[in-house]
């Protein structure tokens, strides 16, 4: 029999549900319908330049169902996977040795997020001064990525690092190093500690920022338009270039659908881990 | 009075200029008004008779016109950018209401007429165009009885390179592609722009700039996609700074961005002996206009000669307005210049942007394969 109340069980303060409600009325006002307007569009017709009949097929849909948006789909795949693995990489030692080591935490984590407090369009631009290959260090590579595919994936990585270094460092942080000093004590090797005890604790951040990373990346429409020269298809710029250049809304929205549909599936995968990754922790 | 003072400032259509100062070569001085019989914009000084907003591609004005408009009419100019006429429509169709100006692309009037996002344009408040405009501008094609819009200017859509970066001296679309496909791949831009694009490969290959025919849109289509990877970027906003820099050697774009950089270093601008397009911009104004009667004022004032005069010496397009009254008052050097306003058998083999519903579907669907490749 299921226990009453949830799996807190009994005892938990009650509190009233109304607390709820300005939230879900936002939710309800400005994402649930907005919602609903681009489901109701990914089912209608293009009519003329720019009208709109309202239909119920799957016309769209089908027309999506061709390698041009295959290729692009994987492109915006192959990017957020690159991006959520390179961050990770590169933030989860940081992140570890901000939580564990060191002494200027505040500081560090302040630097970590400074780069907010300016529009991510004026540090797009700035990077395109950096790669320029007039630019000092890559004039004396002679390297040249202005525009280019690794010019992507570089102001990828530099934009979603704090997205990814955040949750991990609130993860790592909370963990009880004398359980990995325990660990030590009774026979595991640095490594077997790390991988029996930090990593499954630390997995809740790994996930959160994992999803912070990927999510947002599959819809990345700035960094392939200014760094990588607007030349490369993405499904965040191919959504821009139904609505805008071309008028397709419906088109545009049944783009918009299958994103946010892979999404939801890649969402409830992630949580299936995390709550492996809770109860592994009791 | 320095007003009358022209300088030619490198500027374009629809690019942002990013620190770039003014080159600033003095050509026309201080040269008497009126003398041709030209009605100018009144200078009546009003205290504060509202505000304007412009809704305009970048840099498309002299930025010296804002304060003479103001001074002269009390009218302050709010301004707001937009980087393609799709752009545009996009805004108003999702219901961008409250601007007071646009100047879309003749194509475009004929789409937003259609769309009943325009208001009628009040010819007796414009005493100053009805005086001074070129009669050529008046009833054209995509809107014959003059009731939506005012021609701004007009221009072309063709190539420019560097004189001293690229020694080949390239006169067509042919040459255009092979060089880029071949010595200079990598160093060449094309405009983010879809019908420009792809018209100028259907011209190349001998088709009609506006076809909806599938087989021949598809042997365009190859031609871009052979094209691709030797490309820089797809920009309608970056060229010309490119270009200057010497980033770049070559790019698709608009005649104005071409000269705007000739001023400064060497290039040249060429219009394809294929042929290619024939561009007008108007002036509209949006319905949920706020001030209309601004947008009057604005169209009257810029129509005066030596007014018009700063706008071309600054954004080298073609200007609307009868040649007589410029000549004195707008440099030679502009006036006489084939780029700016080209010969009429060079103007015979362009031609305007008249795709359809079912051709700009079609396009799409190939801009996407282009931007895949």
């Amino acid at each position: 029999m299921s226990t009453p109340g949830g799996r807190r069980g009994h005892g938990g303060p009650r509190y009233p549900a109304w607390l709820a409600l300005p939230a879900l009325g936002w939710y309800a006002a400005f994402f649930l319908a907005p919602l609903g307007f681009v489901a109701a569009y990914s089912f209608a017709e293009l009519s003329g330049f720019v009208g709109v009949d309202f239909a119920w097929n799957l016309e769209n849909y089908r027309y999506l169902w061709d390698p041009v948006y295959r290729d692009i789909f994987v492109r915006t795949l192959g990017l957020a996977s690159f991006g959520t693995a390179a961050t990770l990489l590169a933030g989860f030692p940081f992140a570890y040795w901000l939580a564990r080591y060191s002494r200027r935490r505040t500081l560090l984590l302040l630097l970590v997020i400074v780069p907010f407090w300016t529009s991510f369009l004026i540090r797009a631009y700035a990077w395109l001064i950096i790669l320029d290959p007039s630019f000092p260090l890559f004039r004396a590579l002679d390297v040249d990525l202005l525009y280019t595919t690794t010019a992507i994936y570089i102001g990828v990585v530099y934009n979603y690092l704090p997205l990814m270094v955040l949750p991990l460092y609130a993860a790592l942080e909370r963990i009880d190093w004398s359980l990995v000093e325990a660990a030590q004590d009774l026979g595991d090797g640095p490594l077997r500690a790390f991988r029996r005890v930090t990593l499954p604790l630390a997995l809740p951040g790994v996930v959160a920022g994992s999803l912070l990373v990927f999510i947002p990346l599959t819809g990345e429409y700035l960094i392939p338009a200014i760094l990588g020269g607007n030349k490369t298809a993405y499904t965040g710029t191919l959504i821009a270039q139904e609505f805008s250049e071309a008028h397709d809304w419906p088109l545009g929205s049944a783009i918009a659908m299958v994103v946010i549909g892979s999404m939801t599936v890649v969402l409830v995968a992630f949580s299936r881990i995390a709550a492996r990754g809770e109860v592994a922790n009791g | 009075m320095n007003e009358h003072e022209i300088e030619d400032v490198p500027g374009g259509r629809r690019t942002d200029r990013k620190g770039f100062v003014a080159g600033a070569v003095a050509t026309v001085a201080a040269i008497g008004l009126g003398r041709f019989g030209a009605v100018d914009a009144l200078a009546a000084s009003e205290a504060d008779a509202g505000e304007l907003f412009y809704y305009n591609w970048a840099d498309y004005v002299n930025p010296k016109t804002y304060p003479a408009f103001t001074k002269a009419t009390g009218i302050k100019v709010k301004k707001d950018y937009y980087v393609s006429n799709e752009a545009l429509l996009a805004k108003l169709k999702g219901g961008a209401r409250g601007y007071d100006l646009i100047v879309p692309t003749g194509y475009m009037v004929s789409i937003l007429s259609q769309e009943k996002l325009l208001q009628p344009i009040q010819w007796s408040k414009l005493p100053a165009v009805k005086a001074n405009i070129n009669p050529k501008f008046r009833h054209l094609p995509f809107d014959r009885n003059d009731r939506f819009s005012v021609a701004k200017d007009w221009g072309t859509t063709g190539y420019m390179y560097r004189t001293d970066l690229v020694k080949e001296r390239p006169k067509t679309w042919r040459e255009f592609v092979n060089l880029t496909k071949g010595k200079y791949s990598g160093k060449v831009t094309v405009l983010d722009g879809i019908p420009e694009v792809i018209g100028s490969m259907l011209v190349m290959l001998g088709y009609s700039y506006n076809t909806d025919n599938a087989s021949q849109l598809d042997k365009a289509k190859q031609e871009l996609i052979a094209l691709k990877p030797h490309l820089r970027a797809i920009t309608s906003t970056e060229y010309k700074q490119m270009l200057i820099a010497g980033k770049i050697v070559m790019a698709l774009g608009w005649n104005g961005d071409g000269l705007a950089v000739a001023a400064k270093k060497p290039a040249a601008y060429v219009i394809p002996r294929e042929g290619g397009e024939f561009w007008v911009d108007s002036y509209a104004i949006p319905v949920g206009a706020k001030n209309p009667d601004a947008a009057h004022k604005w169209i009257n004032y810029v129509y005066g000669a030596r007014n018009n005069a700063v706008e071309t010496a600054y954004t080298y397009y073609g200007s609307p307005v009868r040649p007589a009254l410029l000549r004195g008052v707008l440099a030679k050097s502009i006036l006489g210049n084939p780029a700016i306003f080209p010969s009429a058998t060079v103007l015979a083999k362009l031609q305007a942007n008249q795709i359809t519903a079912r051709g700009t579907a079609l396009r799409n669907r190939i801009w996407t394969e282009f931007k895949n490749a």
